[in-house]
């Protein structure tokens, strides 16, 4: 069972809330682009919108690909995240998670993925559809 | 960079000499002006010269963000072009939603000054602290959705956004608007005619630099706070997030002010088939929402059956819906979705595109217009089939449109047998859908307003028709007007949507929020009028006079025909009345020109040596 954010995409309506706390809270700055959760809004054709983020799936190869375990188990909430510091921004994990679940950083220095603030993830706290819960 | 939502920078552009700068931001101007609206009213009075052409190289093109956009702080992910007016001749500011403002903010600009003339077609990429010019022949003569998917390709972002013009800026219509996002336009006031007037295809911007608030931590629980108590839980919402503004046919329908077959009736019988219920029932697909926005107003529809049948768009908004729904004398809102689609594919203002319409088939009935001018287009009351033609007739200037294409009022002046008298316009814009013969307040509203007849500067409406108040007693709608002017002068700044009901204390607190800097509903309230006085200034300077404020006759002497609207009109001297209030409150002198003491008290004390009136 995976750890991960849940979505009901049917509720989304694209206003990158998510993507806004993320980023505000991730790293000081409103920029959807270091977001941990992405949003995309696909119009007019097939007129949907896509979220991408970790779903801290039980089998995380990218934690498996990683060649200097940079990404690492935080013990309390039993998922995995990515150690910036450690992490030498070779891309590995981002190929290998199925789910297009981690991406680079704008800068390309390192990988960043959803770790679900410490428990308290603020994008489910801040969306005003209910469109993603724990 | 300093942590007060500002980037400190502008990107300028000559287009005839192909350079492109980045300047400071005027910081002391960003402290009296806030952004958005009252930032490039500032600059556009400065580095414009006054009386030039607006469809010259001469004309300046701005586009604005506010220190909200990009940030957390609700619903303020709108741009606005501000230039002078090729309809009207006014100061001009037209906004728009979706996601290009963020993107500009996160490329590092707060501005965008445009001048010039490009030798060919062009189009403006920017992104992370650069920017380049293009070249748009591939795009000339594409539609926006087409221009917009072309503009990712090329520059190589599949979430670059784009605002652009279709084939009506093209061609240089004077109801052309910018569509940005498939769906929102900055429509109002020809401001595609200006680009298209600078071989202007498209601007484009994608970002990643982000961008920075005095305290993130306080801002973030503030953030969360106001959206869910402010904006979410908020009662002045609530139909906004359940219906979007087509909820407000039912209103205008009830208080016979909905615009019906060219302005001449209030009620139309077919509303329920264009009203919330109809678009909820029959054509809504999923809600959308803006940037940033807890609301989700948008309503992304798809037509399932019948003559428009895969037709697509976002709404129709209630303006689209009045304008180029009843007051065309239609009945069903498959029709009014094709319709809306072709005008953001051809970047044509929805206001004005229904107002033309509406006027051709008035027109047309009654003899003025025949099959020879509509291409042989049987153009009555509706025939859905002719109607559905109209948007690219007027966009490519075939037939009838080459007339309509520049707007209800130069249109009427051509085609001449009487059509003057049928045209509802001030300064040139026409009418928007609350007719004010069941709100005679909206008449002072339209006219006042600084970029010509508009809903969006003051809408007394609410109170009176929408409300419990005497919507024909022409008693405090002036101060509405002056009070309403004044909070959306802000709101345009920040820039804020419509549809969040912000008031002064909770704008200034977001702009200390945003900013670091203290601020006070009084604060705010200065802010708004040093901008009203300013566009004001401007227009004057750029030769309107009271005889500008002008209340159509139509108003005055053709009272509507049905339901609790039956026979009223607005009296000329209950307009006047009105008139003559609005320009005491404000301080102006009997002309509507803002006087010394009034620039001066409203912080405008360096502009005073700039307007020939005043010496």
């Amino acid at each position: 069972m995976s750890k991960g954010l849940k979505a009901d995409l049917a509720k989304c309506t694209g206003c990158q809330l998510c993507a806004l706390v993320c980023s505000g809270t991730h790293v000081g700055k409103f920029n959807p682009s270091e977001s941990r959760i992405s949003v995309e809004d696909v119009f007019p054709e097939p007129g949907e919108f896509k979220l991408s983020y970790c779903t801290h799936c039980d089998e995380h190869p990218c934690v498996e690909s990683c060649p200097v375990e940079a990404i690492k188990l935080n013990e309390g909430l039993g998922t995995y995240y990515v150690d910036k510091e450690a992490c030498t921004g070779c891309g590995a994990c981002v190929e290998a998670c199925p789910y297009n679940g981690c991406w680079m950083d704008p800068s390309g220095a390192y990988a960043i993925k959803c770790d679900l603030c410490e428990g308290n993830p603020q994008c489910v706290e801040v969306c005003p559809k209910g469109v993603l819960k724990r | 960079m300093m942590a007060d939502g500002y980037t400190g920078k502008i990107l300028r552009v000559d287009l005839t000499s192909e350079k492109i700068t980045t300047d400071n931001l005027n910081r002391e101007w960003a402290k009296q002006f806030l952004g958005g609206k009252g930032l490039g009213a500032r600059y556009l009075f400065e580095e414009l010269k006054p009386g030039v052409d607006a469809m010259s190289p001469d004309n300046i093109l701005s586009i604005w963000t506010g220190p909200a956009a990009g940030t957390m702080v609700p619903l303020t992910s709108r741009f606005v072009v501000v230039t002078k007016s090729p309809l009207t001749g006014t100061f001009l500011d037209s906004y728009a939603g979706g996601f290009l403002a963020p993107e500009i903010k996160y490329s590092g600009f707060d501005g965008i000054i445009i001048k010039g003339k490009a030798k060919k077609p062009v189009y403006l990429w920017i992104t992370d602290s650069k920017a380049e010019l293009r070249d748009a022949k591939n795009l000339w003569g594409k539609d926006t959705y087409k221009t917009e998917e072309l503009v990712r390709k090329e520059v190589g972002h599949k979430y670059a956004r784009v605002a652009s013009i279709g084939p009506a800026g093209e061609k240089l219509g004077l109801i052309s608007s910018v569509t940005a996002d498939l769906t929102r336009n900055a429509g109002r006031g020809g401001t595609g005619a200006v680009f298209g007037s600078k071989n202007l295809k498209a601007v484009a911007a994608k970002g990643t630099m982000g961008v920075e608030v005095d305290n993130m931590d306080e801002f973030v629980k503030m953030a969360k706070e106001m959206i869910l108590k402010d904006v979410v839980e908020n009662p002045d919402h609530a139909g906004m997030i359940t219906d979007g503004t087509p909820i407000i046919v039912d209103m205008s329908q009830n208080a016979a002010l909905l615009p019906t077959k060219n302005w001449s009736s209030g009620e139309w019988e077919g509303s329920a088939g264009i009203n919330s219920d109809a678009l909820k029932s029959r054509v809504l697909v999923r809600k959308k929402a803006c940037f940033d926005c807890a609301i989700a107003c948008g309503s992304w529809s798809k037509v399932k059956k019948g003559l428009f049948k895969g037709a697509t768009t976002e709404g129709p908004e209630y303006e689209t819906l009045g304008m180029c729904g009843s007051n065309c004398g239609i009945k069903n809102i498959e029709a009014v979705v094709k319709f809306a689609e072709d005008c953001d594919r051809l970047g044509l203002d929805t206001i004005s595109s229904g107002n033309v319409t509406g006027l051709a088939i008035d027109l047309y009935e009654r003899g003025v217009l025949t099959k020879k001018d509509t291409g042989g287009l049987e153009l009555k009351w509706g025939n859905e089939e002719a109607y559905g033609k109209m948007p690219a007739m007027i966009a490519n200037r075939q037939h009838i449109g080459a007339v309509l294409a520049d707007g209800a009022k130069r249109a009427a002046k051509k085609i001449g047998k009487g059509a003057e008298k049928l045209v509802v316009e001030s300064k040139g814009l026409e009418y928007p859908a609350y007719d004010p013969r069941g709100t005679i307040g909206m008449a002072l509203a339209y006219a006042t307003s600084d970029r010509g007849a508009c809903h969006m500067r003051a809408w007394p409406v609410a109170a009176d028709a929408y409300g419990s108040g005497d919507p024909w007693s022409p008693e405090g709608k002036a101060a509405i007007c002056v009070e309403d002017q004044t909070r959306t002068s802000v709101k345009w700044s920040f820039i804020f949507c419509d549809f969040y009901s912000v008031n002064f204390a909770n704008m200034a607190k977001y702009y200390t929020a945003v900013t670091g800097a203290k601020s006070s509903e009084e604060h705010m309230r200065e802010i708004g009028k040093r901008i009203w006085n300013l566009t004001r200034a401007f227009n004057v300077r750029e030769g309107f006079a009271r005889n500008d404020d002008n209340l159509p006759e139509r108003m005055e002497k053709d009272p509507l025909s049905s339901g609790k609207t039956k026979g009223k009109s607005v009296p000329r001297v209950d307009f006047e009345r009105m008139l003559e209030e609005y320009y005491k409150l404000w301080g102006w002198d009997a002309q509507g020109r803002p006087t010394k003491k009034a620039l001066e008290e409203a912080g405008l004390k360096d502009i005073v040596p700039k307007l020939s009136y005043l010496k």
